[in-house]
């Protein structure tokens, strides 16, 4: 029995590297896994959408999620939507290092667009997300 | 929502199914399917107060 079990393990085909390689990239730029795979339809359609939802958050005045806001329990509060964000890779890291799209001030958050720019900004990373596995299965040779 | 709509349902569709032909008509079948549930539940939410 467990000569099969093992038989079987060994029979499951190993992940090649550039697929992980492909994952990080579709991670950090949106569509840029799509592109490297040489499926530029895709790479377009997906990478434009994507940044247009990010494009579209901040410009409604929405706001991403980093650790720095909140105290003890509430600070966890702040790790699910900031995972969301980091789905988009390069552009949230940009904005984080130039500190641009962060600020949760209150006349911010009067906009009338304020909830539906945050909105946008989470389901871009989330997108990103599944972009990202899609590219990682087109690689590894899951998927047509 | 329309916009919101239009985005999800474009990477939605171009990540599913086989043929060209069956990304778009996913992709329309999302697209529709965000706009008449998000109206029917706007409309729903409009009557509780």
């Amino acid at each position: 029995m467990a000569k099969t079990e093992r038989a079987q393990a060994e029979e499951v085909e190993q992940t090649p590297a550039y697929a992980w390689l492909i994952g990080a990239a579709a991670w950090f730029f949106p569509g840029l896994g799509h592109a490297l795979l040489k499926k530029f339809g895709r790479s377009v359609l997906m990478g434009g959408a994507i940044l247009g939802c990010f494009i579209i958050g901040l410009a409604m005045g929405g706001h991403m999620f980093d650790l720095s806001t909140g105290q003890g329990s509430s600070q966890l509060l702040q790790v699910p939507p900031m995972i969301a964000n980091i789905g988009t890779g390069a552009p949230y890291i940009m904005c984080w290092l130039a500190g641009y799209g962060f600020a949760d001030d209150p006349t911010q958050a009067a906009r009338a667009t304020y909830e539906y720019g945050n909105t946008f900004l989470l389901i871009g990373g989330l997108l990103n997300y599944l972009a990202m596995l899609d590219a990682f299965d087109i690689a590894a040779g899951r998927k047509p | 929502m329309t916009l919101f709509a239009a985005l999800a349902s474009i990477v939605f569709g171009a990540m599913a199914k086989d043929t060209a032909q069956e990304r778009m008509l996913y992709g329309l079948k999302a697209f529709a399917q965000f706009m008449v549930i998000g109206l029917v539940l706007a409309w729903i939410l409009y009557f509780i107060p």
